[in-house]
């Protein structure tokens, strides 16, 4: 006769598997919903600082300044994303957009935030930035009339080598730290950018033919612009450029209102047909290239208003 | 209270002798089956709870971030390149150029985060915006509200206004000289109060 082994086996009733399986049922629900609502808290965090940033761009605003800057310290080491820029939506005046990350446990980096849009800014910085401190600092673009402020990020150290004593004095009174002047590339720690024939430069500046070759794209500037092709990608910088000119083409047209208000006063207006060309040329533009030509011109309607009587300007 | 346990246990026991096996593992069944979907009703329902705070609280930071964001806008607005003045003067408004945008409204609708954005005349402070005299291509300069746009224009019901006092400078023409003749102004904006629909 075989024996029978015990297996001290412990009973279970069909109860108890039911309940064992909608329980763990429950318990799963409830860690699923858990894990959701952290990231979903972390994406309401980094929103609301991405729009908080975006209002930090505000008193950037220039006015009468040269130049206006700001630093923004971050808890953590963060990350800011360029989600893209849209020239073509939101008409006239195109779009950038951004969202926000910060480290959380173990180093890694948190979700990604909601995309927030930046409409009536012109943003100029690299495809994602990272750090916990970053500097900010905004321009103004003539082109001849002041068209808009353009907003530079400067997250890491650039070097800047051999620069032009007017870039030098721009960045050191707006006390940019993280941009420093060393005698000779070998002194410098971070990216490096050459404003004559050096060797071993991530950024070329030709300052006489008015470009900037970076990742193996020729950028065109006039004036401040060049801080723009510097800190920030080629396709922001594109993108940046587009929007600029729209924008030059709004503002022109309150400045061409604004002849026929003070021809009523006894002014005599010769910039009309200039202006108008220029907002024409500057619609149809589709690269930086294009700009040297119209920089020209407004250089041109410039100096035409500068020949006017002081109470006869048209910008001042 | 002891009478009480024992009188239900007795019942209990009474009801497991009277019923059949099976039919007892089926009522067994049945109770932990009520008993799991009200647990979790329960916890979906608490869950539904904090999910509505939760949103309050989003809708009111949302405000908040968007109304720091009209502050910070409407201080500065006044160095913008559509509204400073010719001559060197800071937080003064080129009323020349303000008839202009307010002729053309319907670009910058989008531009600015504003709900609406006027500018309003010293003159016209102390009176109901019903009251005032819009400015207009023809009436300028005797006139006491720029509209540049309204909240009507962008389909918004609700808002909040702030205002930030600025000089308001134009040209005028006099005895063969043009000079700047400039007055107090205010420029009011609006903030969108976003309900639940």
């Amino acid at each position: 006769m075989k024996k029978r082994v015990d297996k001290k086996a412990i009973e279970m009733g069909f109860n108890w598997i039911f309940a064992f399986i909608a329980g763990g049922f429950i318990l799963l629900l409830a860690i699923y919903a858990t894990t959701k609502f952290v990231g979903v808290q972390e994406v309401k965090g980094g929103t609301e600082t991405a729009a908080q940033l975006v209002s930090l761009f505000d008193p950037l605003e220039t006015g009468l300044a040269s130049g206006e800057s700001n630093q923004i310290n971050f808890n953590k080491q963060s990350r800011i994303y360029n989600e893209g820029c849209f020239p073509d939506s939101n008409r006239p005046f195109g779009k950038q957009e951004i969202s926000f990350s910060e480290q959380t446990f173990g180093n890694k980096f948190g979700e990604r935030s909601e995309i927030v849009p930046i409409k009536n800014k012109y943003v100029f910085f690299e495809d994602m930035i990272e750090g916990k401190k970053m500097y900010v600092f905004s321009m103004p673009f003539f082109m001849p009339f002041k068209v808009a402020d353009l907003i530079v990020i400067v997250p890491e150290k650039y070097c800047f080598y051999d620069a032009p004593a007017e870039i030098m004095n721009d960045l050191e009174n707006l006390n940019i730290h993280n941009v420093i002047f060393p005698n000779f590339t070998e002194e410098c720690k971070g990216r490096v950018v050459c404003f004559g024939d050096s060797e071993g430069c991530d950024i070329k500046v030709s300052m006489s033919d008015s470009y900037v070759q970076k990742s193996g794209k020729r950028l065109y500037f006039n004036k401040n612009l060049v801080y723009g092709a510097i800190f920030a990608s080629p396709q922001t910088y594109e993108c940046n450029v587009k929007r600029l000119m729209s924008k030059l083409n709004e503002v022109g047209r309150v400045y061409i209102d604004k002849i026929e208000m003070i021809q009523r006063k006894g002014c005599e207006a010769r910039i009309g047909d200039k202006l108008n060309i220029l907002m024409s040329n500057a619609m149809s533009l589709n690269s930086s290239r294009q700009i040297i030509q119209l920089a020209e011109l407004s250089d041109e309607i410039d100096s035409i208003n500068e020949a006017a009587k002081p109470g006869c300007r048209l910008f001042g | 209270m002891k009478q009480k346990k024992s009188n239900s246990q007795l019942n209990f026991a009474m009801c497991n002798k009277l019923l059949p096996k099976s039919k007892r593992s089926q009522l067994k069944i049945q109770e932990m089956a009520f008993m799991l979907v009200f647990v979790f009703l329960f916890f979906a329902l608490a869950g539904l709870f904090a999910l509505t705070i939760f949103s309050g609280n989003i809708k009111q930071e949302a405000l908040k971030i968007a109304e720091m964001r009209t502050l910070t806008s409407i201080t500065n607005l006044a160095d913008s390149p559509e509204f400073y003045c010719v001559v060197s003067k800071s937080n003064c408004i080129d009323a020349d150029k303000l008839i202009s945008l307010a002729k053309n409204k319907t670009n910058y609708l989008i531009f600015w985060p504003f709900s609406s954005l006027k500018v309003v005349k010293m003159q016209a402070f102390d009176k109901k915006e019903s009251e005032m005299i819009e400015c207009n291509w023809a009436n300028y300069p005797d006139c006491e509200i720029f509209v540049i746009y309204k909240k009507e224009n962008k389909n918004i019901k609700n808002e909040r206004l702030m205002s930030s006092y600025v000089s308001l400078c134009r040209k005028e023409y006099e005895n063969g000289y043009t000079y700047d003749k400039c007055e107090i102004a205010k420029i009011v904006a609006g903030t969108e109060i976003k309900t639940m629909d």
